[in-house]
């Protein structure tokens, strides 16, 4: 964590103890005190990058066709990745795209960058050809040189694929920008599993129940869903396009929450006999249920890890829903959230290492942010009513669902809450699961 | 026909004679022997008041309507069943939703035939996955209410809706009680 970050954390911390040493009319609460607020966060290390736009000569269609939806995609994907920072269009030399003199390097090096991104587009029929040349500035060699092809209606995609590239290249972890955020779109009582890309755009419907469709997740390519469809509540999985929608009979009641494994051969689901839920898994073919939790508390919320080895899921064993690690057997169970009163919707991150969930003490809903081993939490929103969080693949990013205003929309920040962004409008969109 | 009306009456017979027999077995319970009641007290009241009789729980005048000629949503209309209503966090039966309750019962011997759907719901409140769990919690907890009047089990079933099915949706109270129910839904008659 950067200094400045933990000295505003102390300084927190030192502030909130003073405070509750004074006489006040109301009694501190008792826990909730080891939860740091982040709004503001430290400074960032971002690389500076160059970004002209697509050279591809002809007429004012092509540019508008293709040239400019894959530079704007390519420098907002750079920008939104929160490793590059792309330096102002305004300055840009026009041409000396070849940097084999100094002087070419110079005027890009004067527009405050330290790489340059050069692509330039070929259109034949309805296909586009691009090539990327990625130069180091400083030292005018050619650090990376890639060519992509694709449909010119699709052109997006392809600025979306060299920008997972960049990411790789520069930060080593992968790039998300062609990744699939899951929603449930709610519309007049009616809710339905939706798919849009990381960024919001090209929202689409992924099942037409016509009934109640919810709690969507992902694993090995297959979505895992609840639907009332058949009245009672089922588990149903289908493709990541909709496709092969079957039916999972558990032999229980409730099936709700269902999550897939990463490799999609498990799903643990929150299953109820006799009035009483406990998390079950069953294979995500169909089979028979294993009850996991056995308790006559309410156990609900399963979150497969990442290494599939452990899940995490709520209890109110405790009296309030607290959220609690087991194995995949149902063994070892340990409590993991002990500050407010209300810890649920646990999502791992991709590494393991964190959880984010929604967390309340009084007042409303906001999301969490908790490194495992250490239990260091932070809280990453302040206002409206959050929750459902879930992590992007690089685990950088988190997306949630917050109410304000009398609708829910869906938001994403960084994983400390900064540089937050709306995704959704209109209508109630919830429930977000970012596809791994 | 036949076997099942002499299956029937010898089980009424069997009732008959295990009830008191059953009821006989619980007073036997060891747990009072005569010398361990408390003493009667003659002391200082001149007189002991005697409470009034134990009230039995209320239940509407319950006539047989012919709900053979209505069809399934004419009959749910009509409202005979009336839902139970829960506090905040609790699938508790409230002494309210026992009397509502008491009379579906009512209802309920006097038509035999019909099937019910409990649904459980909740208000906005809360997670939605913890509010399925909840509202499970909610119809079950009415459905063996009414088995422990004495209406078959096979005759109810129960559903959970959380606080995906709201009944309204505006964020107070009055709204947030209305939505804290078991919601009896007739299915078949």
């Amino acid at each position: 964590m950067p200094r400045s970050l933990v000295a505003a954390a102390a300084a927190f911390a030192l502030a909130r103890l003073a405070f509750a040493q004074q006489p006040a009319p109301t009694p501190a609460p008792a826990s909730g005190d080891d939860i740091q607020i982040v709004i503001k966060g430290g400074p960032e290390r971002r690389l500076a990058v160059a970004v002209p736009a697509l050279f591809a000569p002809g007429n004012a269609a092509l540019q508008a066709k293709v040239v400019d939806p894959f530079t704007a995609t390519l420098r907002s994907d750079l920008e939104y990745a929160g490793a590059f920072s792309v330096t102002d269009p305004a300055h840009y030399p026009t041409g000396y795209r070849d940097l084999t003199t100094p002087d070419a390097a110079d005027r890009w090096l004067g527009t405050g960058a330290e790489v340059l991104v050069d692509t330039r587009g070929e259109v034949s029929g309805d296909r586009v050809a691009v090539e990327a040349r990625v130069w180091d500035l400083k030292s005018r060699k050619l650090i990376l040189g890639r060519k992509y092809s694709g449909g010119a209606s699709y052109v997006d995609r392809i600025a979306h694929t060299l920008a997972n590239d960049l990411v790789k290249y520069f930060t080593g972890k992968p790039g998300f920008f062609l990744s699939t955020i899951l929603y449930v779109n709610e519309q007049n009582g009616v809710k339905e599993i939706a798919a849009m890309d990381f960024d919001g755009r090209n929202p689409r419907s992924l099942t037409s129940h016509k009934s109640i469709a919810i709690s969507p997740s992902a694993g090995g390519g297959r979505v895992a869903y609840t639907s009332y469809v058949r009245l009672f509540p089922q588990i149903w999985t289908m493709g990541l396009d909709g496709g092969e929608k079957r039916e999972v009979a558990t032999g229980v009641e409730l099936n709700a929450s269902p999550s897939l494994s990463a490799d999609g051969s498990q799903i643990a689901f929150a299953g109820s006999a006799r009035g009483n839920t406990d998390i079950y898994t069953i294979p995500a073919g169909g089979g028979t249920a294993h009850r996991l939790t056995t308790s006559r508390a309410l156990e609900a919320s399963p979150a497969w890890s990442p290494t599939g080895r452990e899940i995490l899921y709520t209890s109110d064993l405790t009296g309030t829903p607290q959220l609690y690690v087991m194995d995949a057997e149902g063994a070892g169970s340990r409590r993991v959230t002990f500050a407010g009163n209300w810890n649920d919707e646990g999502a791992w991150s991709p590494d393991g290492s964190k959880i984010a969930f929604a967390c309340r003490n009084e007042g409303d809903f906001n999301i969490c942010v908790m490194d495992i081993a250490s239990g260091q939490t932070i809280q990453i929103t302040s206002d409206g009513s959050n929750g459902h969080p879930s992590w992007s693949p690089d685990g950088q990013k988190v997306v949630y669902s917050s109410r304000r205003n009398g609708s829910t929309q869906i938001y994403v920040s960084d994983a400390n809450g900064q540089n937050r962004r709306q995704l959704t409008q209109g209508g109630n969109h919830l429930q977000p699961f970012w596809v791994p | 026909m036949n076997k099942r009306f002499s299956a029937i009456t010898i089980a009424a017979l069997l009732g008959l004679v295990i009830l008191p027999l059953a009821s006989a077995c619980k007073k036997k319970a060891p747990t009072t022997a005569p010398e361990a009641r408390p003493p009667v007290t003659a002391a200082k009241p001149a007189e002991t008041n005697v409470p009034p009789p134990p009230k039995p729980a209320p239940t509407t005048d319950v006539e047989a309507v012919d709900i053979t000629v209505m069809d399934i949503e004419t009959l749910n209309k009509k409202g005979y069943l009336n839902d139970a209503f829960f506090d905040f966090d609790q699938a508790d039966l409230r002494e309210d939703a026992r009397s509502v309750l008491a009379a579906d019962a009512q209802w309920l011997k006097k038509h035999g035939s019909v099937q019910v759907l409990i649904e459980g719901h909740c208000d906005e409140r809360g997670t939605a996955a913890y509010n399925l769990a909840l509202g499970d919690r909610r119809a079950n907890a009415a459905k063996e209410y009414l088995v422990s009047l004495g209406i078959d089990a096979s005759r109810l079933k129960t559903i959970s809706y959380g606080k995906e099915r709201p009944f309204c949706t505006e964020s107070n109270e009055t709204c947030w009680q209305k939505n804290r129910r078991a919601h009896l839904v007739i299915t078949a008659k």
